[in-house]
């Protein structure tokens, strides 16, 4: 089943002359974690509010085409049941929190959703201990760090039972330690939860081990989607698409392009080590000598 | 800013524990007594009443005083002021030029003061008892709309967000040399708008996503929402809430049925 | 009183001496800083959240005063000058630029500080055109700053600092937000005004940043600076860096792991590490 799938969109904001976002044909599968890369202004965060249905419902503009998430028809949901299918993690971690303690900011979809007190109970505890705050229930949101009001986030996005989450620029504000805590966590719920995960971001590096699959999107388009090693193996389409690509990728690049033979095509360090112990003979040499 | 309306303290006394709703219904009976009694004994009665709540509240005294210091200061400008302007009765003590200072005129200063004592004391224990949410949550269960009690909520949390907005844009203000505090009255209204626009945009862009999130975590889904807290009445809150009564209905059937002058 | 230290005026532009710092809240966010920088300096002060290096950036333009400690500006104490004063010569760009811009167009914005240090008119707006010619903002000085997108908006808020033309120009995480070519094309500013003879120092934790453009590196950790060395010092140590909640860039890492094979470990850009690897390549 897909998870989402877009047929032939197109919208615009009031007032623009430009379509935000003009995309044929995107199918993204359920349980697939996929990476939207691109530079600010390419469309990412409409991309977003169209997939829980922000867009067009709450803001307008012209819209064309069809939205499907898990097979239904986002346009004849609202957006609070769409919220049920899918979680919406927003780039600014301050205005996102808004209640006075982490267990009620998580409480506050499954009320309004008016699920049974006991279970919403269970779902709070459930959600924190997914996103690492366990035992947190009391902590005023406004007192956690950056990379722990994301995951605050996260988890009040995760009590509503969405199977799908996603995220724009989630990691924003953060530091890089709190940022692969929270893209760990990610993953973590792909893998143990089979949750489909799609992130928007302006750096490849961080995502480039999570990641199923990138889309790269310029300009309101879809310019390449595939496999991690296909997409960011290019340095220089990256760069001209606006967004940097991953340093080791270029190292790999520039290598490949000033010897014959199969070019390297590492992302990370691991996968580097073994390609370059097994390409360069010479400096195995000196390790021996 | 923030001190004045977060006052609550994790202390777990038998007040803290008291559902909310009677705490609120306490406040607002003891305060129409306050303002009932017009004699200064029962009014020290009831300050002293309320003072053995504040100390079985665990709030000490000395925080009491600092919250309140506002207060303290007003109790004693009226203590002072009130025989100034009303000369009423006799005997005069003294006289200040025009002005006779007389004995009664004294005495009712003194119960003014006693009687805002009583007032912002008893106010005091319930913000310093109570936390913000479950004030909202009485307030929601008393009638008010879930919607204004949310607005409520919103409010109390982001107050301190912005007051750290403001004190950065302050900052950055001054790191381009605005002496904001320098010069005429103008000059420095003028200087308050670097202040206020970039504070008021910041302002607008949390609202912003505010109101997304907010429906993006199904507000509004259903009509009748659940909780996760409910807040529901023991035995204690009963014997509470009946003192509370007791307290405003007695000394009022005395005053105004048996006419005891209180 | 206490003596100066001795230092050569040409070149000192800013010291801080044995800087402690405790908040209202009782926190020790400095607990003994000594930091020297001299003119045409590109200086890293990096470290994880709650290191001290914010809280440290505020004392170097009188935001926050010493609770004990030295600040010393173009060689003479601040303790009695105020931040506008200090303004002239510590420039200060905050991370988020709508914390300052309140102007109707971006000329005025810009022209805000020079004129707040009580400039004549012509030199205010000499001043500003300079500083919106140098961050390329000629085409959009009529328009109100708050109506340009994230990238344009930082850059009128670092012009509005080079208005004043300060000495030091203290930057604190000026990339977040900015895509990759908005913060190249605002790093390449920087070098430009640090090749102009001014002094630099860079407030991130983006290590890629600083291994492309920093000359020298101070790590700080719990209110403490833990390394004052030159870059290639401070990218060989990448335990330090760790233990600091900092991460060293991919390129640091795998030159670290391929030290066993002679690859060395002070490596900053990809570039150098394909040097490294493809030497010899050629025989």
């Amino acid at each position: 089943m897909q998870a989402l799938r877009l047929e032939d969109v197109r919208f615009r904001y009031p007032g623009m002359s430009g379509w935000a976002l003009d995309i044929p044909s995107l199918g993204i599968g359920q349980g697939e974690f996929v990476t939207v890369l691109g530079p600010n202004g390419a469309g990412k965060t409409t991309l977003s509010f169209l997939a829980n249905g922000l867009i067009p419902k709450s803001i307008k503009g012209e819209s064309e085409g069809s939205v499907e998430v898990f097979e239904h028809k986002a346009s004849e949901y609202s957006v609070a049941q769409l919220s049920t299918l899918v979680g919406m993690v927003f780039q600014e971690p301050e205005s996102q929190l808004f209640c006075m303690s982490a267990e009620e900011e998580v409480a506050f979809g499954p009320e309004n959703l008016a699920v049974p007190r006991d279970e919403i109970a269970r779902r709070v505890e459930w959600a924190l201990g997914l996103v690492g705050l366990k035992g947190m229930n009391g902590r005023s949101p406004s007192t956690l760090s950056g990379g722990q009001k994301q995951r605050l986030a996260i988890a009040a996005a995760l009590s509503m039972k969405p199977s799908m989450l996603v995220l724009d620029e989630p990691a924003y504000a953060l530091d890089p330690v709190g940022r692969i805590e929270l893209y760990t966590i990610l993953s973590d719920l792909k893998t143990n939860h089979g949750m489909t995960v799609v992130v928007m971001e302006r750096d490849a590096e961080a995502l480039a081990k999570f990641s199923d699959r990138f889309v790269v999107l310029v300009g309101g388009r879809i310019t390449a989607s595939g496999p991690p090693a296909a997409v960011l193996r290019d340095p220089r389409f990256l760069k001209e698409a606006g967004v940097s690509p991953p340093q080791l990728s270029e190292v790999a690049s520039m290598i490949s392009a000033r010897r014959k033979g199969p070019p390297l095509g590492f992302l990370t360090v691991e996968e580097a080590v073994a390609e370059i112990m097994v390409n360069a003979p010479r400096h195995t040499r000196m390790v021996s000598r | 800013m923030t001190g004045l309306l977060d006052l609550y303290s994790e202390k777990g006394s038998f007040l803290h524990r008291l559902d909310p709703r009677v705490k609120l219904l306490a406040v607002l009976l003891l305060s129409v007594l306050a303002f009932m009694l017009s004699e200064l004994l029962p009014l020290v009665l009831l300050l002293a009443f309320i003072l053995l709540l504040l100390a079985l509240s665990k709030s000490s005294f000395g925080k009491a005083f600092f919250a309140l210091k506002f207060v303290v200061r007003l109790m004693v400008l009226i203590t002072l002021l009130w025989p100034l302007f009303d000369r009423s009765g006799t005997p005069v003590l003294f006289s200040i030029g025009p002005l006779d200072i007389t004995e009664p005129a004294i005495w009712r200063g003194v119960t003014s003061a006693v009687r805002i004592g009583c007032f912002a004391t008893v106010w005091y224990i319930l913000m310093f008892t109570t936390q913000q949410r479950d004030l909202v949550r009485a307030l929601v269960k008393l009638g008010l709309r879930f919607d204004y009690g949310l607005a409520l909520s919103i409010s109390f949390r982001f107050i301190p967000t912005f007051g750290l907005t403001i004190e950065s844009i302050k900052d950055a203000q001054r790191a381009r040399a605005l002496e904001l505090d320098k010069g005429s009255f103008i000059r420095r209204s003028k200087n308050y708008v670097s202040v206020l626009v970039p504070a008021v945009v910041s302002a607008l862009r949390t609202a912003d996503t505010l109101a997304l999130t907010l429906q993006s975590r199904a507000y509004g889904a259903f009509r009748d929402r659940t909780y996760l807290r409910e807040i529901r009445m023991r035995p204690s809150d009963y014997v509470a809430l009946a003192v509370a009564v007791l307290a405003l209905l007695l000394p009022a059937l005395a005053k105004y049925v048996y006419g005891v002058p209180l | 009183m206490i003596p100066l230290p001795e230092h050569d005026g040409n070149h000192q532009v800013l010291f801080l001496r044995n800087v402690k710092f405790t908040y209202e809240s009782g926190v020790d966010a400095l607990k003994g800083v000594t930091l020297e920088v001299d003119s045409g300096e590109y200086i890293a002060v990096v470290g994880g959240n709650g290191s001290g290096k914010t809280t440290l950036a505020k004392h170097m333009n009188g935001l926050l005063r010493p609770s004990v400690g030295q600040v010393v500006v173009s060689g003479g104490d601040s303790s009695t000058m105020t931040p506008a004063q200090m303004a002239r010569v510590v420039g200060y760009a905050f991370q988020n630029p709508d914390h300052q811009l309140f102007c109707g167009t971006v000329q005025e914005e810009v022209s805000f500080g020079p004129g707040n240090m009580g400039l004549p008119a012509d030199e205010v707006k000499r001043r500003a055109d300079g500083a919106i010619e140098v961050m390329g903002l000629s085409e959009v000085r009529g328009k109100p700053p708050l109506s340009l997108p994230l990238g344009l908006r930082r850059r009128v808020s670092i012009a509005s600092v080079i208005a004043m033309d300060p000495k030091v120009f203290v930057f604190d995480e000026p990339t977040t937000g900015l895509d990759a070519n908005e913060a190249d094309e605002l790093m390449a500013i920087i070098r430009k005004l640090n090749g102009e003879g001014k002094a630099v120092v860079l407030i991130t934790h983006e290590m890629k940043l600083v291994a492309e453009h920093a000359n020298r590196v101070v790590v700080m950790a719990e209110g403490r600076i833990v390394l004052d060395s030159d870059t290639r010092g401070a990218f060989s140590d990448i335990e330090l860096l760790r233990r600091s909640k900092l991460l060293p860039p991919p390129v640091t890492q795998l030159a670290h792991k391929l030290s066993q094979m002679g690859v060395s470990r002070d490596i900053l850009t990809p570039q150098e590490l394909v040097f490294e690897l493809t030497r010899g390549d050629d025989d």
